[in-house]
């Protein structure tokens, strides 16, 4: 009756399922901040945040992780105060415009490999990105360059100098990185001859990593990514000591929220690409798709048993909190000797959980192939599905290294000054990319041939 | 004498920049491990579960010492009152029952939001009445008149808290301490 190809429902609920993975940058939000504060306050020597407190079995402090909340319950309590002398309109929609950003970018990021399975003696696919263009990498910075508007739209709108100042900067700032960092990509398309990012991983699957081949490039993307969000060393735009806060100067409540949370979203996206492009993004080295379907049930084991290890060094560590806490004559010894009790006990019994998911996964699930068309094996819906979320697991991980990073270098580094982040990125950064770009198109053009 | 001190010049690994930026994060790194592995370790204090321990000679907040039979030993001079930069002491004086003594206070305030704490009335005082070593550092209340402590708080310390041999000795000289008495004071003291 059309042309447009018949789907079985599982396709339409996958297809649509995928939308869940944009909420993904967003949902690390919270564990990125708890990353941030924690992982600051052990490089400086300090304990960290660790008040905030469910009131049950003594006080549930889970290590400070109750503090997100605690924010997140605050900023939105609190009054949304606009300046008299702030343009209302886009002094309002300005934050939003960052946040939006983010939802938008992990459209085109490829979260696993193309999915594929027989319906009805027909062959059905479900790309592993929402956008799955030729022009993916190219949209993307398109999109995550739009959030450059917000910061300058907030400058201009709180039409204070402080806020001007710090918008100025931001743009300066992003105008000088995104060069260096267009061009420092430009070696990875030349290799693997394609913008879009599912290409680039497949590639990147099939022959090395991306920092195997491009290293140069690595290290100005990398720098390039971190100023381009705006974390220290590069946070000028922010200098306290300078300019009080910057662009969000006059923001408070929920609209400040949004800059804060909207910078460790862009963390995370950033995170993500920068694995999809240098390390692999979805694959894991060695073993290719297939060879993840053929055996899904060791993969989804191995995860499971991952996690499981998580949870008892987690166990480890409590019990040697356990341990010490009396010996520091607190007066609240009691009730934290509860509180790491119960949590024992919730995270023995989770580890349990865990332990026998990953049994039943590797002795209960038998993927095998359904059906074969024109001599192409085609594994059940719920082995590509299963894949699917053993590859989407392995991108986070990998993007987590990079958000550690973020953090790592953000407390290990002063702030530069304005003129000398300038000259990193105009005469540094761009003609090492140039040089790296050239390079790499002489040794292409050498060995392979040109394409 | 000029200590010449001869800089040496970045080399190109320096220059880069990468090689000392990822020295910089094994130095945090290393902070990192440690404070993970033993947090117990770290030189701090959980503040208000921990108690924090002040030197007796720390300048904590004010106390007024007594003679051994129970009066204040403030003789209502002003002196205090005067040297205060901050003017949070208030004094109202009365006439002493003890006849080598002329005044006594009859209300003795401090207002500690006023008080910075430098410690003047305590070099100002005649009698080594008023002294800070209380040792109470964290004057936190849930008014603000809490935070003006009267003559029956600041006389309100327990001696045992103290050590009794200090060269200034919390215990004024009278009662049965006669012969120290003569020798600071130069006075006889009644007996009570």
């Amino acid at each position: 009756m059309s042309d447009f190809p018949h789907h079985s429902l599982l396709a339409w609920a996958v297809s649509l399922g995928r939308f869940a993975l944009v909420f993904i940058p967003l949902m690390t939000i919270v564990v990125m901040i708890f990353l941030e504060r924690k992982g600051a306050s052990l490089i400086q020597d300090r304990l960290g945040p660790n008040r905030s407190a469910i009131p049950i079995f003594g006080g549930l402090r889970l290590f400070g992780f109750v503090h997100n909340f605690t924010d997140g319950i605050k900023l939105f309590t609190k009054e949304t105060f606009i300046p008299s002398y702030a343009h209302k309109f886009w002094y309002a929609i300005a934050p939003g415009i960052g946040f939006l950003v983010a939802m938008l970018t992990p459209s085109v990021i490829p979260w696993f490999a193309p999915l594929a399975w027989t319906a009805g003696g027909e062959i059905e696919r479900v790309s592993g990105t929402l956008i799955d263009s030729d022009t993916g990498i190219l949209l993307m910075f398109a999109l995550s360059s739009l959030s450059v508007y917000g910061t300058v739209m907030a400058s201009w709108a709180s039409n204070s100098k402080y806020a001007l100042l710090g918008g100025m900067r931001a743009t300066a700032m992003m105008i000088s990185y995104e060069v260096s960092m267009g061009l420092s990509l430009m070696g990875i398309f030349l290799i693997t001859g394609s913008f879009n990012l599912q290409h680039i991983v497949a590639w990147q699957e099939t022959h090395v990593w991306g920092i195997v081949v491009q290293p140069v490039a690595f290290v100005v993307f990398l720098v390039s990514m971190i100023a381009e969000t705006g974390r220290a060393p590069f946070d000028v735009a922010e200098g306290e000591s300078e300019i009080v806060a910057g662009y969000h100067l006059e923001y408070s409540a929920m609209r400040f929220g949004l800059y804060y949370m909207g910078e460790y979203a862009h963390i995370m996206i950033a995170s993500i690409i920068i694995a999809t492009l240098f390390l692999g993004g979805y694959s894991i080295p060695f073993v290719s798709t297939d060879c993840l379907r053929a055996h899904v049930n060791v993969a989804l084991f191995l995860v499971l048993a991952g996690a499981a290890l998580a949870l008892i060094a987690f166990q480890i560590k409590l019990r040697h909190w356990k341990s010490i806490y009396p010996s520091f004559n607190a007066t609240d010894t009691k009730a934290r000797l509860t509180e790491y009790s119960f949590l024992q006990v919730t995270t023995g019994l989770a580890t349990l959980g865990v332990i026998g998911l990953a049994a039943v996964a590797l002795i209960a699930l038998h993927p095998s192939v359904l059906s074969t068309v024109d001599g192409v094996g085609y594994f059940a819906p719920w082995v590509t599905l299963a894949t699917a979320g053993v590859q989407v697991a392995v991108l986070i991980a990998k993007a987590f290294l990079f958000c550690w990073i973020w953090i790592w270098v953000r407390w290990t580094l002063p702030r530069f000054r304005y003129d000398q982040i300038m000259s990193l990125g105009w005469k540094i950064l761009l003609n090492v990319a140039l040089v790296n770009l050239v390079v790499t198109a002489l040794i292409a053009k050498l060995i392979v041939g040109g394409r | 004498m000029t200590k010449i001190v001869q800089r040496r010049k970045a080399t190109l690994l320096d220059r880069s920049y990468l090689w000392e930026i990822m020295k910089g994060m094994g130095i945090t790194m290393r902070h990192l491990v440690k404070n993970f592995r033993n947090p117990e370790k770290m030189q701090l204090m959980s503040y208000p579960e921990i108690e924090v321990k002040v030197p007796q000679d720390y300048r904590g907040s004010h106390r007024l010492m007594k003679r051994p039979d129970g009066e204040v030993r403030c003789v209502a001079c002003y002196m205090c009152s005067t040297a205060c930069p901050a003017r949070c002491i208030t004094i109202e004086a009365d006439n002493s029952a003890d006849p080598r003594i002329e005044k006594k206070p009859q209300k003795f305030e401090i207002d500690w939001l006023l008080c910075v704490f430098c410690g003047l009335c305590v070099e100002a005082c005649p009698v080594d009445a008023i002294r800070m070593d209380s040792r109470e550092v964290s004057l936190s209340f849930g008014s603000r008149k809490e935070f003006v402590a009267d003559m029956q708080r600041l006389t309100a310390w327990k001696p045992e808290d103290f050590p009794a041999n200090d060269s200034q000795s919390q215990r004024a000289p009278g009662g049965t301490e006669n012969q120290q008495a003569r020798k600071i004071w130069g006075l006889e003291v009644k007996s009570v």
